[in-house]
């Protein structure tokens, strides 16, 4: 008699073991890491790769329950850091880990998602301010809370801004539009897109990064002590992290943007989509050290290089803060997702 | 007396409020000039509302008032004493007794003697930087009058003044009203509810009803003048009470059939 | 002891309590080794506050001139408006609904459309500080004229008083002890109405206000600094209320019941 598995046995032998499966399966070994992960903004493009790695599964292959608690205008995720309240903290610029180290808050930096910073000051067209060094002469300059006690100090002392100039921005438009002579800050990749919706023209815009401001921006930040007692995890969010990038930026969004617009409803899928675009366009996340060493690479030299320029407007005295406290390399610089680049045909 | 040397002429006044009631009806009386007249009546008959009319406080739905000398005020004028002290709390005794000159245009300087004069005669030498907190209710009162008698008034009209004083208070200011009514020939008219002290002070008891007020009787009481604590303690005044208070029952009575 | 008849009493009492108050936050902090960016300890805070006085001081010279100049502005229209009321009860009717909007708003949704009508900041600041202190003094200085006794105001038609007289000799004092009580209000509310404004309104740089220095502090990460420019809120929140209760006694303290010492009744 030959050893042949009859069709009914081997039905219910297959029901047996799939139900067992179906069962254990999410209380087995796989009981993954609980992270919370705060952004600095209500959900946009700009945070995509986030988003992807949680609406395709990647955080949870890698073991990660995340989520993702939105910032917005009115919301300060910053403190909730140190305090212990949340496990990585999506931060804008360096100048905010600046302040952390120098004021000996045990956090540091690591990952940087974007290479280049998408702060911008944005301008009516036809008003005379088409090169940068013409947008010191504005008569009102609307910048946010955020930026006024950080990069505007910089302006002021590298590019010649004036206090007089200043003005709160409230996050709305109104203001900018009514007058033509005013510029207002805002992301590359994002505010230009709200201006021609509303109202119809392409503002002109002008990145910082072009002139000066060389930080990285939308790192991950993590306690010091999540870094030396919790290495793994902190690995594994930094590599689900650049997958996410890249699967958002290169491949199949729509889960990612539909995650994002249920966060945010007031984000359409068609803001997101030019966003995707802008940053790509303008080489935002993918370009620099990240084309070889992958998305999220930093360099030790580049933020001397930031720090030095900071130190020099004037925003910190030399050796206030310890550059080795800043940030730590071990998660990044490792190639991850090249690989997934590639499959995704790119380039 | 004839009717020429009448002080208040009041001619079937009525008065009905806003929302309809019917607070008086039809009240005639005569008050001749230089006389002390009680209106007796119980609570909410309306004679308070009389008082005010007459103060020209309020007007007439009905009937007229004449008072010496024209509608209102006369050459000599109108004063008023509330039940309570109605005292300025922020200004001192001086300057209470002496707000009716103050608003007619005298100036402190002006009127300072007169004003500690009026202090003194209310029995208060002293207290004229005292301030009404520092009074007893009795003595509040008589700033009240001090100040109702610094314009020299022809005519003061009380609204029960003492009923909110203790027995022994009153009593005193009872003798001590008689006293300045007399001193300074004015016309009073003193409403209240009390038998008693209606009897005591006044030559005529105009006694009313209840609501809607009207006059229903009227007591002469012929005592002479001054009048003491015999008078309290005498026979007559006993039958005088009885009298008038039978007199306020029947009309009582006689408005509830 | 009673505390009625030992004004120093009074004096000591809450202070040692709040010394104590203070020695016990410092040694919490010290034993439970609470980092200073969580809960910075007393002596950190004075000591942060001493070293920034020179910033920290220009800020807090501007914030009572936006406060003490809302708070004048509030009283001045306050009381002018509030005469026009009692003077006429149609003009009150027609404007107490606006009075009303102006005063249930949130400050911190009004201050920046105020900020797109008025160009500059400070005026806008002023603005939204006088919106929240301005309606305590309105209502109850409105209710103070009104609630002269009736027949002190029968005694002045009596004696044939003019306008003037009743409004000077009858209706200001009696609308006093309300106004007064209004102001007292006031006073802590457009020290709050300055701060508050100045965080949704207020631009970093020139002429800026202690908010400006909390939000710095707390953009910056300086939790010390926070609590050094929280600390001088507080001070200046009390100093207000210790101001006002003062001059309500002054005024009030010989004849308003509101001010009355229990010992004194006679």
């Amino acid at each position: 008699m030959s050893p042949t598995i009859r069709p009914m046995q081997f039905a219910i032998a297959a029901a047996a073991i799939g139900a067992t499966l179906a069962v254990l399966a999410p209380t087995t070994s796989f009981a993954r890491d609980k992270v919370v992960f705060a952004t600095n903004w209500k959900a946009q493009a700009a945070h995509g790769g986030f988003y992807q790695a949680l609406a395709d599964g990647t955080y949870r292959s890698h073991g990660l329950e995340v989520a993702i608690q939105q910032g917005g205008p009115q919301v300060n995720n910053r403190p909730l850091l140190p305090a212990g309240r949340i496990d990585f903290l999506m931060t804008g610029n360096l100048l905010h880990t600046f302040d952390n180290v120098k004021n000996g808050l045990p956090v540091v930096v690591v990952a940087a998602m974007f290479q280049k910073d998408p702060q911008a000051l944005i301008a009516h067209p036809g008003q005379g301010y088409e090169k940068f060094a013409d947008l010191a002469k504005a008569p009102v300059a609307m910048i946010a809370k955020d930026g006024q006690f950080t990069w505007w100090q910089w302006l002021k002392v590298q590019h010649g801004f004036r206090d007089e100039q200043l003005r709160p921005y409230n996050y709305n438009l109104g203001p900018f539009l009514a007058n033509p002579k005013a510029v207002q800050q805002g992301y590359s990749v994002a505010e230009p897109i709200y201006v021609e919706n509303q109202a119809r023209f392409k503002p002109v815009v002008h990145l910082l990064a072009d002139h000066g401001f060389s930080t990285y921006s939308t790192v991950i930040e993590a306690r010091t002590d999540t870094v030396k007692n919790r290495p793994d995890l902190v690995r594994r969010f930094v590599d689900a992290s650049i997958l996410g990038w890249y699967n958002y930026l290169y491949g199949d969004r729509r889960a990612a943007n539909a995650l994002m617009r249920r966060d945010n409803p007031e984000m359409t899928e068609e803001e997101l989509e030019k966003s995707v675009a802008l940053i790509r366009e303008q080489g935002v996340v993918d370009s620099g050290e990240a084309l070889a060493k992958g998305i999220g690479a930093m360099s030790e030299a580049r933020i001397r290089d930031f720090h030095d320029k900071m130190v020099k407007a004037g925003l910190y005295k030399p050796g206030d803060v310890d550059l080795s406290k800043v940030a730590t390399f071990e998660f990044v610089n490792r190639g991850v997702g090249l690989d997934v680049k590639k499959q995704l045909g790119v380039r | 007396m004839d009717a020429t040397r009448s002080a208040i002429e009041l001619d079937r006044v009525g008065k009905r409020f806003a929302g309809g009631t019917l607070a008086l009806a039809g009240v005639s009386l005569s008050v001749t000039s230089g006389s002390f007249v009680a209106i007796l009546g119980p609570s909410g008959c309306g004679k308070s509302t009389l008082l005010r009319m007459i103060a020209g406080l309020d007007t007439p739905s009905e009937g007229s008032i004449r008072l010496a000398g024209g509608q209102r005020g006369g050459d000599r004028g109108v004063s008023f004493v509330f039940q309570e002290p109605t005292l300025m709390p922020w200004g001192t005794v001086f300057e209470n007794v002496w707000l009716p000159l103050r608003l007619a245009g005298r100036s402190r300087a002006a009127a300072r003697d007169e004003v500690e004069a009026l202090i003194g005669a209310v029995g208060l030498a002293g207290f004229a930087d005292a301030l009404p907190r520092e009074l007893s209710g009795g003595m509040k009162m008589r700033v009240s009058i001090a100040r109702a008698l610094a314009p020299h008034p022809g005519l003061l009209l009380m609204d029960e003044p003492f009923a909110a004083l203790d027995e022994i208070t009153r009593n005193r200011l009872n003798d001590d009203l008689l006293h300045w009514w007399r001193e300074r020939g004015l016309t009073a008219l003193f409403v209240t509810h009390s038998v008693f002290e209606a009897v005591y002070l006044s030559e005529r008891i105009a006694v009313m009803g209840p609501r809607p007020g009207r006059l229903v009787a009227e007591v002469a009481i012929d005592e002479p003048y001054p009048r003491t604590e015999a008078f309290r303690s005498s026979p007559r005044y006993t039958l005088l009470c009885s009298a008038v208070s039978k007199a306020l029952r029947d009309a009582q009575q006689g408005e509830a059939d | 002891m009673n505390p009625r008849r030992f004004p120093s009493v009074r004096v000591i009492v809450p202070t040692l309590v709040f010394v104590a108050a203070l020695l016990g936050w410092e040694a919490m902090v010290r034993i439970a080794q609470v980092p200073h960016y969580i809960l910075p300890a007393p002596s950190l805070v004075l000591a942060t506050l001493w070293q920034n006085l020179d910033s920290l001081a220009q800020s807090w010279w501007f914030t009572l001139k936006i406060t003490f100049g809302a708070l004048l502005l509030s009283a001045v229209l306050g009381v002018a408006l509030a005469a026009l009321f009692a003077m006429s009860r149609w003009v009150e009717l027609s404007l107490f609904p606006f009075a009303i909007v102006l005063q249930v708003t949130p400050i911190v949704a009004i201050a920046p459309l105020i900020l797109i009508y008025v160009d500059s900041t400070t005026a806008a600041l002023l603005i939204c500080a006088w919106i929240v202190a301005f309606f305590p003094v309105l209502s109850n200085t409105v209710i103070g004229l009104r609630s002269a006794d009736p027949n002190l105001r029968d005694l002045f038609t009596l004696y044939r008083a003019t306008r003037w007289q009743r409004l000077r000799l009858l209706l200001v004092p009696s609308a006093l002890p309300y106004f007064i009580a209004g102001l007292k209000i006031a006073g802590g509310l457009s020290l709050i109405g300055a701060v508050v404004a100045e965080f949704t309104a207020g631009a970093a740089g020139r002429e800026t206000g202690l908010a400006s220095r909390i939000l710095e502090a707390s953009f910056r990460t300086e939790v010390p600094k926070m609590f050094a420019a929280l600390l001088l809120v507080s001070l200046t929140g009390v100093a207000i209320f210790l101001l006002f209760n003062l001059l309500a006694r002054s005024l009030l303290g010989r004849w308003h019941e509101s001010e009355e010492d229990p010992g004194r009744r006679s």
